[in-house]
C-alpha cells in the first residue's frame, strides 16, 4: 500500500470484522490438525538417544554423566557461547537467532548486582507441532540440564519454564523431572554461592501466539500471555527488567548437550554449514483428523522426503507423493517435486522460499486437499489472532476469506488476496500476521496447479477420496515398530 | 518522492506504530498525510523509510498527538 492515501479515500474503508460472532462460545475454527498428545518419538542419535529407557534422572545421569557447575572447566558465558558458536546453533523456536550473540548480550547486560534470567519456551502454541512435547516428556533432563548451564554461565539464579496447559502430560513431566532434581539434591542445581537454582513453572493458555517471545514475558510478569509491542529484546530488558536469556526447549537441550559432551558430539553430524541435528515433527493430515505425529531428532541435511509417509502405505497416506506444508501453520507450501529434492537445511528451503520454522511438516493425507487444508488453517490462524493489533485483526479476517475466494474458483491468486497478504506484513506485535502472510503468499505458488483445477470446478484429491472411511485411529506412518510410542 | 528515493536518505528518522495500543483514529494521518498512509480499516501504514527532513517537525507532533502514545518517531 502506498503512503499517503488521501481521507476522501477511506470512504470506502472495510467494514470492522468481529473476530466472535455474537452469542457464540468457543472457537469457530478450531486447529484443522487436532493431534492429541499421543505423539510417536524415535530414538536419536544425541538428544534422543536412549529415550526408549525412560525420562528419570537416574537414566540421563547414567547415558550423560553429571553437570558440576563448580568443576574446573565448566564452560562460562564467553566459553559456552564458543561451543554455540562452533555448532553454529540458532534457535529452533522459529526465529533461527543465533544463540551465541544472545547468550553474549544477555552476559554483559548482566552482572552481581543485575543478575540475568533464564526462560526456557516449551509453550509450543503451533498445534501440529510436537518437538517439545516430545522433549519434556523424554528427555526432561537434557533441558532442564541446558537450562542450569546456561543459567550457570550468565550468572541466574533463577529459571522460568513455560508450559503448554492444553498439554497436561508435559505439564505432569515437568513436575516430576523438577521433583526429582530436588530431591535428589542434583549439582546441576546449585549456584555457585552454593543457594539452590530456583525453578519456576507458568503454563501457558492454549493460543497459537503463546509462544512469542513477549507473550511469555507477559505470563511470567503475572499478566495474560498476549503478545506485546516491545521496543527492546528479552535479552536487554526481560522477566523485571533485568536481561533474560529466552530460548526455546530444543535449543536448551542442545546447549545441555554442548555444556555435557562439548561439540565434539554434534560436529560429528549434519553438514558443514549446519553441524549437528534437529527435531522434526511429520503430521499425517487424514480426512478425519491427523495421524499421531512422528517426532525424530535428524541430521541437517536429511532429505525431507525420507521424513514423509511412503506414499500409499496405508490407506490414509496418499498413493503419489503430495504437496508438503514445511514450517507449520506459519510455513510455506513445497510441491510434491520440490518436497522430493529438498533437505533438512535452512539455505536449502530458502531456494524454495521456506524455512525449517519449529521444525513442522504436514503432509495431507488420501482425500485431503491441500488448498481445503490451508483455508482452514488460515481460519484459525485468523481467529488466534490475539486481538491486538488492528491490522492483525481484521487483515487476517479478511485475508482468509479472499483465500477462500481463490480456492472456490470465484477470484484469481493475484486478486485481493495478493494485497491483503502484502498488507498486513510487519503491522503487528508479534510474528503472526507475517506469518500468516507467508503461508497465503506460498500456497499461491505452490498449489498453483490445485488452484487451476479448483478454477474449473475440480479437486483432484477429493476426487479420490476412497468410498469407504479411513478405519479410526489407524497409523498413519511407517517404520513404526522401532519407535517409542507414548499412547495413552 | 518516490520509495526508493526516500530508501536512500540515509541517516533520518523512521515512524514505528504500536499496533497493540493504536486504535485507528487516523489522527497522525490528518496531521501528516504524505508520510502517514491508511490502510482500508483506518490503520496507519509507515513504510519504515526515513521521514522527509522537511517533515521530521510534523512527524514529532503527530507522535505527540497520537491520543494512544502509539505513534513513535525512531531517531536514526
Ligand atoms: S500481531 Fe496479531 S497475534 Fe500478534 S499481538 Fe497483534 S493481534 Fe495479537
Ligand atoms: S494517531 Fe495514534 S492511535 Fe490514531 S491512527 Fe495514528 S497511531 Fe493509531
Amino acid at each position: 500500500m502506498s503512503r499517503g492515501r488521501r481521507r476522501s479515500e477511506r470512504a470506502d474503508r472495510a467494514p470492522r470484522s468481529r473476530r466472535r460472532l455474537p452469542g457464540v462460545s468457543g472457537p469457530q475454527h478450531p486447529s484443522p490438525v487436532p493431534c492429541g498428545e499421543d505423539v510417536v518419538v524415535a530414538p536419536g542419535p544425541l538428544l534422543l538417544a536412549g529415550v526408549q529407557e525412560g525420562p528419570g534422572l537416574a537414566v540421563h545421569r547414567r547415558r550423560h554423566g553429571l553437570l558440576v557447575p563448580h568443576e574446573e572447566g565448566f564452560p562460562d558465558a564467553e566459553a559456552l557461547a564458543v561451543l554455540a558458536e562452533q555448532v553454529r546453533l540458532r534457535g529452533r523456536g522459529g526465529a533461527g537467532f543465533p544463540f551465541a550473540t544472545k547468550l553474549r548480550r544477555v552476559a554483559e547486560r548482566g552482572g552481581r548486582r543485575r543478575p540475568p534470567v533464564v526462560v526456557v519456551n516449551a509453550a509450543e502454541g503451533e498445534p501440529a507441532s510436537h518437538k517439545d512435547a516430545a522433549l519434556l516428556r523424554t528427555v526432561p533432563h537434557l533441558v532442564l540440564d541446558g537450562a542450569a548451564a546456561a543459567a550457570h554461565a550468565v550468572g541466574a539464579h533463577e529459571v522460568h519454564v513455560v508450559v503448554p496447559a492444553e498439554r497436561h502430560r508435559v505439564v505432569t513431566a515437568l513436575a516430576a523431572a523438577l521433583a526429582e532434581r530436588r530431591e535428589t539434591g542434583d549439582p546441576a542445581d546449585v549456584t555457585a554461592d552454593a543457594s539452590p537454582l530456583r525453578w519456576q513453572v507458568h503454563v501457558a493458555a492454549p493460543r497459537f501466539v503463546a509462544g512469542q517471545e513477549s507473550a511469555v514475558l507477559e505470563l511470567i510478569a503475572g499478566r495474560e500471555g498476549l503478545p506485546v509491542h516491545r521496543r527492546e529484546p528479552a535479552a536487554v530488558r526481560g522477566v523485571r527488567g533485568r536481561p533474560t536469556l529466552l530460548s526455546n526447549a530444543e535449543t536448551f537441550a542442545h546447549v545441555g548437550l554442548l555444556a555435557l559432551h562439548g561439540a565434539e558430539p554434534a560436529l560429528a553430524h549434519g553438514t558443514a554449514e549446519e553441524p549437528g541435528t534437529t527435531l522434526v515433527t511429520t503430521v499425517l493430515v487424514t480426512q478425519d483428523g491427523c495421524a499421531d505425529p512422528v517426532v525424530r531428532e535428524v541430521p541437517f541435511g536429511t532429505s525431507v522426503a525420507s521424513l514423509l509417509p511412503v506414499p500409499g502405505a496405508t490407506p490414509e497416506v496418499a498413493s503419489a507423493p503430495v504437496p508438503v506444508l514445511v514450517g507449520g501453520f506459519h510455513g510455506a507450501w513445497l510441491t510434491a517435486a520440490e518436497a522430493a529434492e529438498a533437505t533438512v537445511s535452512s539455505t536449502d528451503l530458502a531456494r524454495f522460499g521456506a524455512h525449517l520454522g519449529a521444525g513442522v511438516l504436514l503432509v495431507p493425507g488420501t482425500g485431503v486437499c491441500p488448498l481445503g487444508l490451508t483455508d482452514r488453517i488460515l481460519g484459525h490462524l485468523a481467529e488466534q489472532s490475539a486481538g491486538r493489533c488492528g491490522p492483525c485483526v481484521h487483515g487476517l479476517g479478511s485475508l482468509a476469506t479472499a483465500f477462500g475466494e481463490v480456492t472456490s474458483g470465484r477470484e484469481v491468486p493475484s486478486g485481493p488476496v495478493a494485497e491483503l497478504a502484502a498488507v498486513v506484513v510487519g503491522r503487528g506485535a508479534c510474528a503472526h500476521p507475517d506469518g500468516t502472510s507467508r503461508l497465503v503468499v506460498s500456497a499461491l505458488q505452490a498449489l498453483a496447479d490445485e488452484i487451476d483445477a479448483h478454477s474449473t470446478g475440480s479437486c483432484p484429491p477429493a476426487e479420490s477420496r476412497p468410498f469407504s472411511s479411513p478405519r479410526p485411529g489407524s497409523p498413519g506412518n511407517p517404520g513404526a515398530g522401532e519407535e517409542h510410542r507414548w499412547a495413552s | 518522492m518516490g520509495l526508493l528515493n526516500r530508501r536512500a536518505q540515509r541517516g533520518g528518522v523512521t515512524l514505528e506504530v504500536d499496533f497493540s495500543s493504536c486504535r485507528a483514529a487516523g489522527l497522525c494521518h490528518e496531521l501528516l498525510p504524505e508520510v502517514i498512509g491508511l490502510d482500508v480499516w483506518g490503520y496507519p501504514v509507515v513504510d519504515g523509510a526515513p521521514v522527509p527532513p522537511d517533515r521530521v517537525r510534523e512527524a514529532r507532533a503527530a507522535a505527540r498527538a497520537c491520543p494512544r502514545l502509539a505513534l513513535r518517531v525512531v531517531e536514526a
